[in-house]
C-alpha cells in the first residue's frame, strides 16, 4: 500500500468538450458522489498532479496545452480520457476543427466511455488509473534498483503531499 | 452594396432603441452567375417581441462596412465573419486581427472551403444545384 | 503609468472552461481586456454538410452540456417551422416542463460555481446537492443526466405519465422550501454583499447598446425575456420577467435566485393546466425534406438564443447557426471589467454565467 492508493491528485483539463463531461467531473466532487472522502483531490497545478483527466477532443488550438500540461506532471503519471470525445472525437470526430481523441497527443492509460460519461464511470476510471499508477511506480522502483531507469523529470514520485 | 445607405438604416435602428440580436453569414457556392460564390449576410435587430432583418449579398473581396459606429458590440460577430467566412469587414471597433479563433482550415466557411469539403464527400451536385436559387426576401417575425 | 498585460486563462480556477482574456493593467486597475477564444471551437455548424437534418438535432444538443435540452428543442422547432409540422399538444407541454427544469438545473449549477468563486465553498456544495435532485428527475423521465436526446422533429420521444408529473410537482415544491434557505443566505450574507454589491455595474442604456441578453440584461432593469413572445406554448402560462434594477454582480445573482423560484412555479402551472390522460400522441411523423429558412428564438437559462437554419430541399441543411446567449453577453462583460481591480475580474466574468462551448460551437 503506497500513498497513491490513498490519495491520488487529479488535474482536469477541458479539451473541446461540450461541458457535459466537465460538469460530471465536477459533480464527482460534490456531496452526492464526493470523491474527496476517498482522498481524491482536484488540483489546478500540473506539478502536483498524478492523474491527468481530460474531457473533450483535441483541436488546433488546445493541442499544445494538453501536451504542455502532461509534460509538466512528474513521473509516474497516468492519463484518463473521459467521455466519447476524449476517447475518439465522439460525435464531433467529423467536424473540421477536431483532430480526434487525446491519444493523438499524449499516451492514454484509461478510456472512460459515455456521452456524457456518468460520475460512477468517471470514478471507476480514476480507480483504474490508480492501479496503472501503482504499476508504473513499481516499474520505476525496480528500474532504480537496477540503476537502469531514471524518472524522466528527475523529480520525486509525486504522491499527495 | 451601398455602404452609406446601409449604415444609415442601421443607425435608424439604433436611434429607435433596437438591439443588435445577431449577424449571420451564409456562404453561397460558386456557380455560373457567381464564379467566386458569394455571402448572404443578414443583420437582425430586436425590439420587444419584434425581430427584423437587413440582408445583403456580397461577393468575396467586396467591402462590408462595420456597424460598430451604431453597435460597438458587433465586433465579435464581425471578427467571426472575417475569420470563418473571409468577408472583408472594414472599420471593426475591436480588431482582433485573426486571433479570435484559430482553426485548422483557414476561413472554413468560405465558398471555396465548403466546396472542397463537399467535393471530398461526393455531394457537390447537391450544393451547386441550389446555389443559383433566387435570394429569399428578408423575413420579419412580427409578434410571432 | 506602466502598463502590464496579465493573461487570464485558458486554465484558471474560476473558469471551468478555457477562455483567455488579456487584461491590460495599470497597477491593479484593469484598463482593457482583449478576448481570445477558439480552445473549444469544433466547427459543428459545418457538420450540416455531413450529417442529415434528421440527425443534426443530436449534434445541436451537444453544443453545450448545460443547455442541451434547449438546444435540441430549438433545432427541432426550427425544422418544424420550416416544414410546417404541427407538434402534438402533449409534446408541446412536455417540452416546456423539461425546458424549465433545465433552467432550474442551470441556475443551481451557476449559483454553486458563483459561490465557489466568491469564496463560499459550503454554499457551492449545497447548490450542487439540490441540482442532483433535478438530474434525478431528468434521469427518471429521459434516461440521461446531461444529454437527453428526447427531442424529435415533430415531437418528443418519451411521455411522462400523469402520476409521475404530479410527483415531479411535489418534489419541486419540497425543493423550493429547501431552496428558500439557500436563497436567504445569498440575500443576507454580508461577505457575499461585500464582494458583489456595487461591483461591475452595467447601466440599462449600456446593456441595450451592448446587446446584452438574459439575466444579464434583466439585472440591469431591461425586461427582455424571449418567453414573452408567447411562442412554444409560453402564452399559456402566467409569469412576469424577473427584473432587478441594480445592474451589479449582486443583482445578477438575485435575478437567478428569483428565476429558480419562478421556474418551480411555471412547472406547477404546466402540470396543473396540461390536458390529463396518458397515452396521448407525442410525436407527428415527419415526411419529406425541408426547404426554406427560419430564425428561431428561445429563452435559455443564460438568455436569448437565436437559431438560423437554411434548408434547400435536400437531406443536408445549407446553413445552421446558433447565436448563443454568452456570445451576445461577452461585449458587455469586456466593457464591465474596465476600471475594476484585478481581484474583481473573476466575479464579473462569472456573473455573466459564461458558457464557452456554446460561444465557440
Amino acid at each position: 500500500m503506497s500513498f497513491f492508493r490513498r490519495s491520488p491528485w487529479i488535474l482536469h483539463y477541458d479539451g473541446s468538450s461540450c461541458n457535459g463531461c466537465d460538469i460530471e467531473v465536477l459533480a464527482c466532487l460534490t456531496p452526492l458522489y464526493d470523491v474527496e472522502r476517498f482522498g481524491v483531490v482536484n488540483t489546478g497545478n500540473p506539478k502536483h498532479a498524478d492523474i491527468l483527466l481530460v474531457t473533450g477532443s483535441v483541436n488546433e488550438r488546445n493541442v499544445e496545452i494538453v501536451e504542455n500540461l502532461y509534460r509538466q506532471m512528474p513521473d509516474p503519471k497516468v492519463v484518463v480520457a473521459v467521455g466519447a470525445c476524449a476517447c475518439s472525437g465522439g460525435i464531433f470526430a467529423r467536424a473540421y476543427n477536431v483532430q480526434g481523441g487525446i491519444d493523438r497527443v499524449v499516451p492514454v492509460d484509461v478510456y472512460v466511455p459515455g456521452c456524457a460519461a456518468r460520475p460512477e464511470r468517471i470514478i471507476d476510471g480514476v480507480v483504474q488509473g490508480i492501479a496503472a499508477l501503482e504499476g508504473k511506480r513499481a516499474a520505476m522502483a525496480a528500474g532504480r534498483r537496477r540503476g537502469a531507469l531514471r524518472p524522466q523529470s528527475g523529480s520525486q514520485p509525486a504522491g499527495a503531499a | 452594396m451601398d455602404g452609406e445607405r446601409f449604415l444609415a438604416r442601421v443607425a435608424a435602428y439604433r436611434a429607435d432603441g433596437w438591439r443588435l440580436s445577431v449577424i449571420n453569414t451564409t456562404a453561397v457556392l460558386p456557380s455560373d452567375e457567381l464564379p467566386q460564390g458569394a455571402f448572404d449576410i443578414s443583420w437582425s435587430f430586436a425590439l420587444g417581441t419584434r425581430l427584423e432583418h437587413l440582408r445583403e449579398r456580397v461577393v468575396p473581396g467586396e467591402e462590408v462596412p462595420s456597424v460598430s459606429p451604431s453597435f460597438p458590440s458587433a465586433f465579435l460577430y464581425e471578427n467571426e465573419m472575417r475569420e470563418l467566412f473571409g468577408v472583408d469587414v472594414t472599420g471593426i471597433a475591436v480588431d482582433l486581427r485573426g486571433q479570435l479563433y484559430r482553426t485548422a482550415t483557414r476561413v472554413p466557411f468560405s465558398p471555396g472551403a465548403i466546396r472542397r469539403r463537399l467535393e471530398a464527400t461526393g455531394r457537390l451536385g447537391d450544393g451547386a444545384r441550389h446555389a443559383a436559387k433566387p435570394q429569399p426576401r428578408p423575413t420579419t417575425e412580427a409578434g410571432a | 503609468m506602466k502598463r502590464t498585460i496579465v493573461p487570464l486563462g485558458p486554465q484558471h480556477p474560476v473558469l471551468p472552461e478555457p477562455l483567455v482574456l488579456d487584461l491590460v493593467l495599470e497597477d491593479e486597475r484593469v484598463v482593457d481586456a482583449v478576448p481570445t477564444i477558439g480552445y473549444i471551437h469544433r466547427g459543428l455548424e459545418a457538420m450540416v454538410e455531413k450529417v442529415e437534418y434528421t440527425e443534426m438535432g443530436f449534434v445541436a444538443e451537444r453544443i453545450c452540456g448545460i443547455c442541451s435540452f434547449m438546444h435540441g428543442m430549438g433545432f427541432c422547432a426550427s425544422i418544424e417551422d420550416i416544414m410546417g409540422v404541427e407538434v402534438p399538444e402533449r409534446a408541446r407541454w412536455l417540452r416546456l416542463v423539461w425546458a424549465e427544469l433545465s433552467r432550474i438545473q442551470s441556475h443551481l449549477l451557476w449559483l454553486g460555481l458563483g459561490s465557489d468563486a466568491f469564496g463560499f465553498e459550503n454554499l457551492f456544495m449545497h447548490c450542487w446537492r439540490m441540482r442532483e435532485e433535478i438530474l434525478d428527475i431528468f434521469e427518471a423521465t429521459t434516461g440521461g443526466r446531461i444529454i437527453f436526446s428526447v427531442n424529435r422533429i415533430g415531437g418528443v420521444k418519451r411521455d411522462i405519465a400523469d402520476s409521475e408529473l404530479a410527483g415531479i410537482a411535489e418534489r419541486l415544491r419540497a425543493l423550493g422550501e429547501r431552496f428558500a434557505e439557500i436563497a436567504r443566505v445569498f440575500r443576507a450574507d454580508p461577505s457575499i454583499h461585500h464582494r458583489l454589491a456595487g461591483v461591475g455595474v452595467l447601466p440599462a442604456g449600456e446593456a441595450l447598446a451592448a446587446g446584452a441578453v438574459g439575466p444579464m440584461a434583466r439585472a440591469s432593469g431591461l425586461a427582455t425575456d424571449t418567453r414573452l413572445l408567447g411562442t412554444h406554448g409560453y402564452d399559456r402560462l402566467d409569469f412576469e420577467p424577473v427584473v432587478e434594477a441594480g445592474g451589479d454582480c449582486l443583482a445578477r445573482v438575485l435575478v437567478r435566485l428569483r428565476e429558480v423560484e419562478q421556474s418551480i412555479d411555471l412547472i406547477r402551472q404546466l402540470v396543473d393546466r396540461m390536458p390529463k390522460g396518458d397515452g396521448q400522441p407525442i410525436e407527428t411523423r415527419v415526411r419529406g425534406l425541408p426547404d426554406g429558412e427560419t430564425f428561431m428564438r428561445l429563452e435559455q437559462p443564460r438568455g436569448e438564443v437565436v437559431y438560423y437554419l437554411k434548408a434547400n430541399g435536400t437531406k443536408y441543411l445549407e446553413r445552421f447557426r446558433a447565436r448563443t446567449p454568452t456570445f451576445a453577453n461577452i461585449p458587455a462583460m469586456i466593457s464591465l471589467v474596465r476600471g475594476h481591480d484585478l481581484a474583481d475580474v473573476p466575479n464579473i466574468i462569472l456573473t455573466i454565467d459564461p458558457c464557452i462551448s456554446c460561444t465557440e460551437r
